[in-house]
C-alpha cells in the first residue's frame, strides 16, 4: 500500500466521499447567481425586492438539489453517519459562520452610521473579505479544497468589478461580467464532477441505500 | 523446530488479533472505527470491495463480534447498516497498541 493511511485520513475520506458530488458547487454558484442579475433587476424593482425576488430562487434551487441528493446520489454512494469528532468540527463550523455573520452586521451597521451610505470604495473590500474569510473557514471545516479558490475569485469580484466600472466605464459597478465569470466557472465546475460522478457510481443491484419509511 | 512466534522476542506478534489483520477486515473496521454506523454501498465505496467480498469479511467480522448488522428490506432488496460493536472498537484498540508496539521494538 503505497498511499498513507492513518485515522484522520480515513474519516476525511468518509466524510468528503459523502458530499463530494458536485451538487454544492451548483448549489453556491447558483446562490451568487443574484449579483449577476439582481443589478439588472434592481433598476425595476428597486434593491430590496431585487433581492427578495431571489428567495424562491434559492428554495427551488435546493428543493431540487435536495431531491436530487435523496433519489440520485444516496442511492449510488450510500448513507453513513458521522462519528463524535466530525460532529463536534460540524458543530464549530456552524457557531463560527454565525460568529462572522454576526461581525460582519455590526462592521457593516457601524459603517452605514459613520458614512451615512456605503462608499464605493468600502463595500467591494468589505463584501471581499467576508467572502474570502467565510470560505476559507467552509473549505477548512469541511474539508473541501475547492472553496478556497471559490473564496479567492468571489472575494476578487468586487474589487476587479470596481475597477472595470472605474476604468472600463463597465456597468453595474462590473458585478454582472466578474460575479458572471465566477459562477460560471463553479456551475461547470459542479456539472463535470456531478455527471464524472453518475459514470462512475452506478446503482448497486444487491443492495439498496434507501433508509426505512 | 522452534516456532519462530513462540521466541520470547516475537512474542507480542503472537497477540495480535488474526480477525482484524486481514487487510481488507482491518480497512472495514478502521471506517467503521471513524463513523458511528454506515451501509451496505458506503461501504463498498469506500473500502472498494465487491459486494461478495465485503460480505466475507463481515461475515467474519460478526462472528468475532466486532460488528453488528442490522438487516431490513426495501421491497425485495436488503439495506444492511453496519455499526462497530463495543467489543470491536476495543478490540481495534488493542490492535493499534500492539502493532504500533510490536514494529517500535523491531531493530532499524
Amino acid at each position: 500500500m503505497s498511499q498513507k493511511f492513518s485515522l484522520r485520513e480515513a474519516e476525511r475520506k468518509a466524510f468528503t466521499i459523502s458530499f463530494d458530488d458536485g451538487l454544492w458547487d451548483i448549489f453556491l454558484g447558483c446562490f451568487f447567481l443574484e449579483f449577476v442579475i439582481a443589478p439588472f433587476l434592481s433598476e425595476r424593482l428597486g434593491d430590496f425586492w431585487s433581492s427578495v425576488i431571489f428567495l424562491p430562487f434559492w428554495g427551488l434551487v435546493y428543493l431540487a438539489i435536495w431531491l436530487i441528493r435523496k433519489y440520485v446520489v444516496k442511492p449510488r454512494i450510500g448513507l453513513v453517519k458521522y462519528g463524535p469528532a466530525r460532529t463536534a468540527k460540524l458543530k464549530k463550523f456552524t457557531l463560527l459562520i454565525l460568529l462572522i455573520n454576526i461581525v460582519v452586521f455590526i462592521l457593516g451597521v457601524i459603517a452605514l452610521f459613520r458614512f451615512g451610505v456605503f462608499s464605493t470604495q468600502i463595500y467591494p473590500i468589505i463584501l471581499g473579505l467576508t467572502l474570502l474569510v467565510g470560505f476559507c473557514v467552509a473549505a477548512y471545516f469541511l474539508d473541501f479544497p475547492r472553496l478556497y479558490i471559490y473564496g479567492l475569485l468571489l472575494a476578487c469580484s468586487p474589487l476587479v468589478g470596481e475597477w472595470l466600472y472605474t476604468y472600463r466605464n463597465a456597468s453595474h459597478h462590473g458585478w454582472p461580467i466578474t460575479f458572471g465569470i465566477t459562477c460560471s466557472i463553479m456551475i461547470l465546475t459542479g456539472l463535470i464532477i456531478f455527471i464524472r460522478f453518475l459514470r462512475n457510481n452506478p446503482i448497486p443491484m444487491m443492495e439498496t441505500s434507501v433508509e426505512g419509511r | 523446530m522452534v516456532d519462530p512466534i513462540s521466541e520470547p522476542g516475537l512474542h507480542p506478534l503472537a497477540n495480535i488479533d488474526q480477525v482484524i489483520h486481514a487487510p481488507a477486515r482491518l480497512m472495514v473496521l478502521t471506517y467503521l472505527y471513524v463513523v458511528e454506523s454506515a451501509d451496505y454501498i458506503f461501504l463498498m465505496k469506500l473500502t472498494g470491495l465487491t459486494w461478495g467480498n465485503l460480505s466475507t469479511h463481515l461475515t467474519k467480522l460478526e462472528e468475532a463480534g466486532y460488528v453488528e448488522l442490522l438487516k431490513e428490506f426495501q421491497g425485495k432488496k436488503p439495506h444492511t447498516i453496519i455499526r462497530l460493536t463495543e467489543q470491536g472498537r476495543v478490540a481495534f484498540r488493542i490492535y493499534r497498541k500492539s502493532m504500533a508496539q510490536v514494529l517500535d521494538d523491531l531493530p532499524d
